[in-house]
């Protein structure tokens, strides 16, 4: 990052590979919509080749980077209000899972994490996936360490809570599908 | 201990960073609480989740901004490039100790001070600065669209169109090359998109007179030529119906085209 700060424009190439798939993967998770979080990923790197500058050298440099992402995200919908509200189905289905089972997992806790709002679903991809310190956090949150802690369980309090009710909402549906295809037709018997 | 004694250690244990003593403590809560091992179960059952790709695109365009920014840092500065070398020739400190530079120097004092305190004292226009930071913002974005509308792949031109709708002032050479990417841009899809994007631009002349001229001039698909007939009509522009006229005209016309010509002509009517 030092050298991109000072100037080395080729630089940031590097850091274009390291860190486009994890804020595209921040955003996507985030919005649900991919083309968006396209946008949003450009917007960081053109910020960062802007406020280089600002860029403190011995401070962590991924804090900062979400820092920036962070404020693209707050800026664009400042501009481009939300207007639909956030469906599960946006979310792409590319879900390479093993089994059945897992597949139908890794779909019920997307529709889970989409469920949360959106500041709990921020904090936990911030620290489940991101993989930022609480400290961190904490920085780019503008609040106390505790304040993150409590943030964090709650986040995953509820989302428990969501996906609990999602799985028993699936396997009653299931349920009433396979007790329809076992009911012989009304009458069938007799008309032998 | 509690159920919420764990919830507030639960954070740290998740990211292993609890004492020895903590951990043991939590561990066999764990082991009988089901409510909270729940909670243990559903932050492992998150990596679960795929890891997503953008697409192949993302990294034409972050190339074609990368080269617009540093085209853009490498053309030389306009002014004072002359003033090093004036300074050089000129001996400032010599002629400041005479009478006459002490005079100058004094006026020179007086006016800086006036000028500071009417300054301080009037209320704060916008910062330059903050205004300056914007436009280069903005004329590095026409940038980016310039280059990707050079791009060899269709989807990356098309990209290069969406992006300059983001702009609500476009540069001349921005609408120059949108006007060109309208005539003879070999995807119709990216024809279509520069249209939509010229067509916020109508109150500028050279935006309508360009609508206009490609209209006449030989557009291959009728898709293009039915979305220019749809926009003339939307603009009314007092040309059009002459247009649509000598559109009508040209030999080997599309019928669908024709009857959207004469649909519109009425409707200019």
């Amino acid at each position: 990052m030092l050298q991109v700060r000072d100037g080395a424009g080729e630089m940031l190439g590097v850091l274009f590979d390291r860190y486009q798939t994890p804020l595209f993967n921040f955003y996507s998770k985030l919005t649900g919509d991919r083309m968006l979080s396209e946008d949003l990923v450009q917007e960081v790197f053109l910020r960062i080749l802007k406020y280089r500058q600002s860029y403190r050298p011995g401070t962590p440099f991924r804090a900062w980077v979400y820092q920036i992402a962070r404020n693209a995200r707050i800026d664009h919908f400042r501009k481009f209000p939300k207007q639909i509200a956030l469906e599960p189905e946006m979310i792409p289905p590319v879900i390479p899972a093993d089994s059945a089972q897992e597949r139908q997992e890794v779909e019920l806790l997307q529709r889970a994490l989409q469920q949360l709002p959106e500041e709990k679903r921020e904090i936990l991809l911030l620290c489940r996936f991101q993989e930022l310190k609480y400290e961190e956090i904490a920085s780019l949150l503008g609040c106390e360490l505790n304040t993150v802690r409590t943030r964090i369980h709650r986040a995953i309090h509820e989302l428990r809570k969501n996906f609990q009710h999602l799985t028993q909402r699936t396997m009653l549906k299931r349920a009433e599908a396979t007790a329809t295809e076992n009911t012989p037709p009304r009458g069938g018997h007799y008309e032998v | 201990m509690k159920c919420e004694e764990v919830a507030e250690l639960l954070p740290d244990y998740l990211q292993a960073n609890l004492r020895a003593d903590q951990l043991h403590n939590v561990e066999a809560h764990l082991e009988h609480c089901a409510d909270c091992s729940e909670e243990v179960v559903i932050w492992k059952k998150l990596s679960l989740l795929p890891i997503e790709q953008p697409g192949p695109a993302s990294r034409e365009r972050f190339e074609a901004m990368l080269q617009a920014y540093q085209a853009g840092r490498s053309s030389p500065p306009a002014r004072g490039s002359e003033w090093p070398k004036r300074a050089s020739s000129w001996n400032v400190f010599h002629w400041l100790r005479s009478p006459l530079g002490a005079a100058a120097w004094s006026v020179a004092l007086l006016a800086i001070g006036i000028f500071a305190g009417a300054h301080l004292a009037a209320p704060k226009p916008p910062s330059p600065d903050l205004a300056d930071m914007q436009k280069q913002l903005t004329s590095m974005k026409q940038l980016v669209v310039l280059s990707m509308l050079q791009q060899q792949s269709a989807s990356s031109r098309l990209e290069g169109v969406t992006w300059s709708t983001r702009d609500q002032q476009l540069d001349p050479q921005v609408l120059t090359a949108l006007l060109h990417t309208l005539r003879y841009d070999t995807s119709v899809d990216v024809r279509l998109a520069a249209l939509d994007a010229l067509g916020r631009h109508g109150r500028q002349p050279q935006v309508r007179q360009g609508i206009l001229d490609s209209l006449q001039e030989q557009q291959q698909s009728p898709l293009v030529q039915v979305a220019l007939i749809d926009l003339l009509l939307e603009w009314r522009d007092p040309e059009a119906a002459q247009r649509l006229q000598a559109l009508q005209q040209t030999p080997n016309l599309n019928p669908t085209v024709r009857q959207r010509a004469e649909w519109a002509k009425s409707k200019l009517d």
